[in-house]
Parts: C-alpha cells; structure tokens; sequence
C-alpha cells in the first residue's frame, strides 16, 4: 500500500493517471472515427490548377488589337477606341466591356469604354483563356488565372498584343491563392450538402489538391455528382401571386466575381446569352415586370431552392421596355452580410461551378465489407505485437515485476493517442493503425532506456541475466550509498533519471522531425501515420514515460 | 562471449571494412537499378501512374483477365480471396469506363485505386524533395544533442547506411517504392539513430572504458531494436502471411510494403550501430592525443 500512497504523492504520477483515465472518458463518449479506407467509400482527389502572373502589357494596343482599331485614346477613366467600317452591335459585350457607348459616324464607329488599365488586361485573358482572373494584388498588380497556364503560354498569348509577363521569379508563380482554394473548397461544400449527401469529408492538401471523401459511395456515382452541375432556374411572378418559368442556367453566359460598388452596396453581375436576354424580356413585358416591377419579382432557384429574389430595378425594368438587356446584376444590398450573400449567390449562379479548373488527379473506392476485414486483422496484429514485446521484455528481465508496468504503460499510450484522436475528431485508417503498432515496438524502447538506467547506474557490464533484477538493483542502491526506501529520491537516482532522459529525448526528436516531411507528402495518405508516430513520441515523453520512471524505481528498490 | 570479441579483438580499422564493403555493395545495387531503369528503386504504381482493382475472387484468374483485355492490363494476382488486378496508364475515359464496368458488376465490393500522371509525378517530386528533408531534419537534432562533430558524423554515417542498405534491399526482395515504403525510409531516418543515439550517450557520459561501455550499451540496444522488430515482425505477419492460412483474410499492401522494408532497415540498424558506429567510437575514443588536433597519427 505504502507503493501506492508514495506514488500518488508524485506529480507526474499523478498527471499521467488524469489523463489516461480523461482518454477512456473521451474514447467513451465521443468514440473513435475511422477512415474510408477502414469503412468503405469511394474518394476523389482533385488539382487546381492556376497561376498567379504579372503581365506587362499596355491596354491601348490590347484594345487596338481586339477591336481592328486604328486609334485608342485613353480619356479620364474611359478609352475612346476609333474602328474603320461599321462594328457588331455586340462586339464590346462579347469582349466583356458592358455599358459601353457607340456612335458611328462617316464610315467611322467611335465606341467609348468605360474601363481601368486593369479591366483591360483582366477581359483580356478571361475573353482568351476562358477562365476567370482575379487581381489578388496591387503594386505590382498580380492577376490570378484560373486554368492551367505556364509562363510561356502565357508569354505567346501576350505576345500579339505586345506584351510578356515579367522576367524574375516572382512574377509567375504556380498554384491558386488561399482564398481561392478556400472558396473551391466552400463550393464543393455546399455543393454537396445541397444533395443531402451525408459523412462528405473535403480537404486541402498543400493549397492545390482538394481530397473528397464519400462515404458509402461508389467511385463512378462520386465522380458523376462532383461533375455534375445544379439545376439553375430564372422565375417571375405573375398576376395570380404564382411564378412561371423563365430561364434555365444555360443562358447564363457568364458570372462575374462580385464586387462592392463606392456605397458598400454588393452584387453579382452576370451575362445571358443574345436568345436568353430575348426570353427574358418577354417574360418580364408579359408578366408586366416593366410597368410595375414590385410587383412581380424576379427569383432564382437552384435545384428547386430559392436563392434570389427581387424586383427589377427602375432603369433596369424602363430598358427591357424598348431593347433586350444582357448585361444584369443581382443586388443583394450592403455590408457585410451583403458581401458574403453575394459571394454565395455567385456559386449558385455558376449552378455549382468551381472558380478555379480542376483536373481529377486520382480517385478509388474502398469496400466497407473489405475494410471491416483490415479492421480485424490490425487489432489482431496489435494483440500480436503487445504479446511479442512482452515476451522479449520478459525474456530479458524475467521479473514479472518489470513486463507488467512496462506492457501496461505502453499500452497505455495507445488508449492516450485514441483519445487524443477521438477528442479531435481525427479519422483513424489502415496506416494510422500500423502507427499505432508502431509506437508499441519503439515505445517501450524507452522504457528499457530508463529501466536499463536505473539498473545499471554507474556500472558499465554486460547483461547477466543469471542475476536477478532486485540483487541488481540493491546492489547499484547500495553502491551509491542509498537506502533502499529513499532511492527515488535520492540524487544519484535522479541523476540516472535524468540521463536516461537526454537519451530519451535525444532519439524521440530524431523520430518525430524526421516524420515532419510525411505530415504534407502523399496527398493525405500518411498523414495519420505521421501524426500518430509524432504524438505517440510526445505523449509518450511528456507523460507516460516521466510516470513509468517514478513506478518502475519505487518497485526496484520497495520491498 | 563472442559479442565481445566482435568489439574489442579486432583493431577499428580492420572491422570498419566491412560495413564499408556493405555500402559500397548498396550503392552498387542502387546505381545499377539506376542505370536500367532510371531510378535508383523500383517505382510502384503510384509513381508510375496506373490503377489497382481488386475484387472478390469468384471466377478464374483468366476469366478476370479476359473481362478487362480492353484495358492495358499489366497483373492479375490473387491475394487471398481476392483478385489484384493492375493496370497501366490510361486515359480519363478509359478509366471512366473501368470504373463504371467495375462497379456494375462488383458494386461497392469492389477496391479501385488510380493515379493519374499528375498524381504519380508531383508524388515522385516529393518524394525527392522531402526525404533529404527528413534527413537532414534529423542530422540537425543529432548535432544539437551531442555538440560534438566527430560522434555526430558517425551516427549520421550509420543511419545514412541503414537507409542505403534499406533501399539496396528493396531491389533484392523486388519491393518496389510506394507511399508505404517511404513512409518506411522516413521512418527508419528518425528511428534507426535511436541505438546510435544510446550507444554515443553512454560511451560519452559513463565511466569505464569504452569497449565495456559498448557491450553494456549492446544490451539495452539490442532489446531496444528486438521490441520494435517483434511490433514489426506481428505486422508482417498479419499484413503479408495471415491470408494464406486463413482464407477470409487479404493481403494489406500498404502495410506489407512498409514492413519489409522496415525490417530489412532494422536488421541492418543492428549492424550498424554495434559494428559501423561503435567501432568508430572505438577509433575515436581511444585516438592519440595529438590527432585529435588534426595530425595525422
């Protein structure tokens, strides 16, 4: 009884006794998460693929070229492009400059575009590359390109109109930034949620993949619903309080990225296509939208859900009387909420869309019934692997005394890392559970480190397993001059402690850094096994083995 | 006792030759698979790119084999009750197809793996990147813990060994290079310094002369290295054998992998740390004075 009154007194004792028995409560309680490939479902991994450019470049001569012009001037915040012979009514549209003005006079049309340096270059490369681009900085200006481009195609796309991207390192970087990324990862979200999809698990790994993970689905199923677009429908309101049909996404153009105007007021702009903007003037002559837009509002749906609705605004609904329009916003209002209403409208409206390319990378399916099997066989090789190291411990101590606290501790770094992992929700796979087994093996290392220590302090001897542990240990107490009952405190005990710790420490650093790499690589895959190895050390280093210490010198010196 | 004698009857120098007739061999293996193939290991599927299926075994391999002709069709093996069947590169929607065949017959019975070209390359770029990383991450702690260059160098050295020898192997035993296998590699740069570690400590720190303190040092090691090699062993077991005597079970590659190569890194610590290192330690404890100022003896 005295073992145990002495032990409790210890604080590290003590610490590792709250938070074995706080793990079982957390395994309890919130129980385990395992990985797909222990519960069966099919995963997708997918790239984004982007850049982030500087362009050196100058608007007048983009404009010269894209418009067959034999002048531009650059006038206040506009540019007056001067083109010989009569121009398509809808050439600036088609190249992305709405609103602009044409006048055609003596054979000669004047179109006045009201634009920033910027907005050039930007419709420039979406009009080429059908993609979207972003500017992500300014001073110097970056432009975020979202499809697969390099820097020499982008150089040759550029070169017509006499521009390149800059030479240096910095001025073309691959890959997408944060938000992008975080925005990719928010559409697929939702995306998903919408279809009533349950256990979806989407991550990003290394700011360029994006890993799914459904659960209970089958590969080709999965591949078809990340593909697959929603199904975006225009509605108006008639007289008798109903809405009819008016247009389906697929004359939507184009969707703009939402801006905030100077007012703070937030919106999505979007383009229909020449037949839609017929349909949908029509429709709002018709349902009398243009006399009395409040009281027919415009609505949107998407896959059945509303997402948008509001009246025409007055010069917009004064328009549609006389021309179609195809150049539309949808107003959300301001502020903040605003600009995050705006920000998830624009996913809808895209019906889905992602922002950025993407390219599927790599993709599977994991049979549940396949993956209760591992489930089996690893706790069967855990059993295994607690079973052989204690033999080996036992075949070197044979002191009963020694296996039990060394087994007991090790395996009580296990129950800790579960509960770790059950209290951060982490999914435990194939891989983590042979790190797991792992941390068994090069666990109770350590404990032999300090056991082996603390036998066998100053003296340096080969292993005489003729000789049983506690001659050994009274001897090693006597020669230090120590009593028996006051060993572990005394300072040759400590001072043993405290090499075995340097030891210790020295070989739990080298496992864990060198694990760090494994954390990134792999798109996922090993993250867990990472993970465990380095929470396994540290757990084991911080808690487990300062208390083993303690245990293992009161029972080699009491009695 | 005979472990003695392999420390202390022989002079340093002498022993020392064969660890490095051992690395000289890896190297040799490494280079000339290097040579034939264009990377120093054989590279698995997930480098090469291609795609894995497994399914229940419930007709004949061949009958397997001629359901999928269409495809490029590189293995079929059967792992326990379950059919392997590999597959080269192929298009998107050739896969596309694959799937689909796949799971209207098996449904989600079925295990698929692929790995695009874009997968396979960014994987084999990492892998270039991040394991000299590893290594030299673990380098860096090794010279923090003992502050001393020459002891530093020789843990180093050995644990650079184990990962050539580790490799060489894996060429020997036609384990190709997987996620499972780097995991491996990764893993023994961190844990086979652990008896380095041990061994240096208590030559530097304890009394007594070195010779003794190695044979003390071997016993601890070599329980140290025994525990990790039983957890690793009972996943071989597991993992590779298990499924041939109990037929419900199957094969775990990415555990198999991992643990064949860690075994053979393992065995291969034991030599050199007791051989590679301690002998070195011997050399460098027991040098004259003077040539610890850099004269040579």
């Amino acid at each position: 009884m005295s073992l145990l009154e002495d032990l409790s007194k210890d604080r590290r004792v003590v610490l590792y006794a709250v938070v074995l028995a706080l793990a079982i409560i957390l395994i309890g309680t919130m129980g385990l998460k395992f990985g797909l490939d222990l519960q069966g479902g099919s995963y997708l991994q997918l790239q984004l693929q982007g850049a982030v450019a500087q362009v050196d470049v100058t608007p007048e001569k983009i404009l010269e070229v894209q418009f067959n012009a034999s002048s531009v001037e650059k006038l206040g915040n506009s540019y007056v492009v001067m083109v010989p012979g009569i121009v398509k009514a809808t050439l600036p549209d088609d190249l992305g400059y709405s609103g602009s003005k044409m006048v055609e006079q003596n054979n000669v049309t004047k179109i006045t575009i009201i634009a920033t340096p910027e907005t050039v270059i930007t419709n420039f490369l979406k009009t080429n590359l059908d993609a979207d681009v972003k500017i992500v900085a300014v001073g110097p200006v970056q432009y975020e390109i979202r499809t697969n481009v390099t820097r020499d195609s982008l150089n040759a796309l550029l070169a017509p109109v006499g521009g390149r991207v800059p030479t240096g390192e910095n001025t073309f970087v691959d890959g997408v930034t944060v938000e992008t990324v975080d925005e990719t990862k928010k559409v697929l979200d939702s995306k998903l949620n919408r279809l009533g999809l349950q256990d979806i698990r989407v991550r990003v790994v290394d700011n360029k993949y994006i890993l799914i993970d459904l659960a209970g689905m089958d590969v080709a199923t999965a591949q078809d619903v990340v593909g697959k677009p929603g199904k975006f429908e225009i509605r108006i309101q008639t007289d008798n309080n109903q809405t009819i049909h008016v247009l389906y996404g697929d004359a939507v153009s184009s969707v703009e990225i939402p801006n905030g105007d100077r007012s703070g007021g937030w919106g999505v702009p979007f383009t229909l296509s020449e037949e839609g903007a017929a349909v949908f003037q029509k429709a709002a002559i018709d349902a009398g939208a243009v006399k009395s837009p409040d009281a027919h509002p415009i609505s949107m749906y998407l896959d059945k859900d509303e997402i948008f609705s509001a009246p025409l605004a007055a010069e917009l609904a004064g328009s549609l009387q006389k021309v179609p329009v195809r150049t539309l916003e949808a107003r959300v209002g301001s502020g903040d909420a605003a600009s995050e209403k705006a920000k998830e409208l624009y996913i809808h409206l895209r019906e889905g869309a992602l922002p950025v390319n993407v390219v599927i990378v790599g993709s599977g399916q994991v049979s549940a019934a396949l993956g209760k099997q591992f489930k089996v066989q690893m706790v069967i090789a855990g059993l295994i692997a607690l079973l052989a190291v204690a033999l080996m411990v036992f075949y070197r101590y044979r002191e009963r005394r020694v296996v039990l606290p060394m087994v007991a501790t090790s395996f009580s770094e296990v129950v800790m890392m579960l509960g770790i992992w059950s209290l951060a929700g982490w999914q435990l796979d194939l891989a983590s559970l042979a790190g797991i087994i792992m941390v068994i093996g090069t666990g109770v290392d350590q404990l032999v480190i300090i056991t082996d220590e603390l036998i066998r302090g100053s003296e340096a001897v080969p292993v005489e397993s003729d000789r049983s542990i506690k001659e050994r240990a009274a001897e090693a107490a006597e020669k230090s001059g120590v009593g028996k009952a006051v060993a572990t405190s005394s300072k040759v005990y400590l001072s043993r402690l405290s090499r075995a710790f340097t030891i210790i420490l020295g070989a739990a650093a080298t496992t864990a850094v060198a694990m760090l790499p494994l954390l990134y690589m792999g798109f996922g895959a090993l993250t867990g096994f990472a993970l465990i190895i380095i929470v396994g050390v540290i757990l084991g280093t911080a808690i487990a083995r300062p208390a083993y210490g303690r245990i293992i010198g009161h029972i080699l010196a009491g009695n | 006792m005979e472990l003695e004698d392999i420390v202390s009857k022989y002079p340093p120098k002498q022993i020392m030759l064969i660890p490095v007739v051992i690395i000289v061999l890896a190297l040799i293996s490494l280079g000339v698979t290097y040579l034939n193939t264009g990377s120093p290991v054989k590279l698995g599927v997930e480098f090469t790119g291609g795609t894995l299926v497994t399914v229940p075994a419930t007709e004949s391999e061949d009958a397997v084999a001629a359901e999928y002709a269409k495809y490029p069709l590189v293995d079929v093996r059967n792992i326990g009750n379950r059919y392997m069947i590999q597959f080269g590169p192929m298009s998107d929607s050739e896969y596309s197809d694959l799937a689909k065949q796949t799971v209207s017959k098996y449904g989600t019975d079925a295990e698929i793996r692929h790995m695009g070209p874009i997968y396979s390359k960014e994987l084999q770029a990492q892998v270039l990147r991040y394991l000299p990383i590893s290594f030299l991450l673990m380098a860096a702690v090794v010279f923090v813990v003992f502050r001393e260059l020459m002891v530093s160098l020789l843990v180093v050295i050995s644990a650079l060994a184990d990962i050539l020898t580790a490799a060489a192997s894996m060429n020997i035993t036609g384990v190709q290079l997987s996620l499972g296998t780097v995991a491996a590699l990764l893993m023994l740069i961190g844990y086979s310094v652990d008896t380095d570690i041990l061994l240096s400590m208590r030559v530097l720190k304890r009394k007594g002369t070195t010779d003794e303190k190695i044979i003390g040092a071997m016993g601890t090691g070599f329980m140290m290295t025994g525990t990790t090699i039983a957890a690793v062993f009972s996943l071989i077991i597991v993992s590779n054998f298990l499924y041939l005597i109990i037929p419900s079970f199957t094969r775990m590659d990415i555990i198999a992998d991992m643990t064949t190569v860690l075994i053979f890194g393992l065995a291969a610590d034991i030599f050199n740390t007791w051989v590679t290192n301690a002998q070195g330690l011997r050399w460098y404890m027991n040098r004259p004075r003077k040539s610890a100022r850099g004269q040579k003896r």
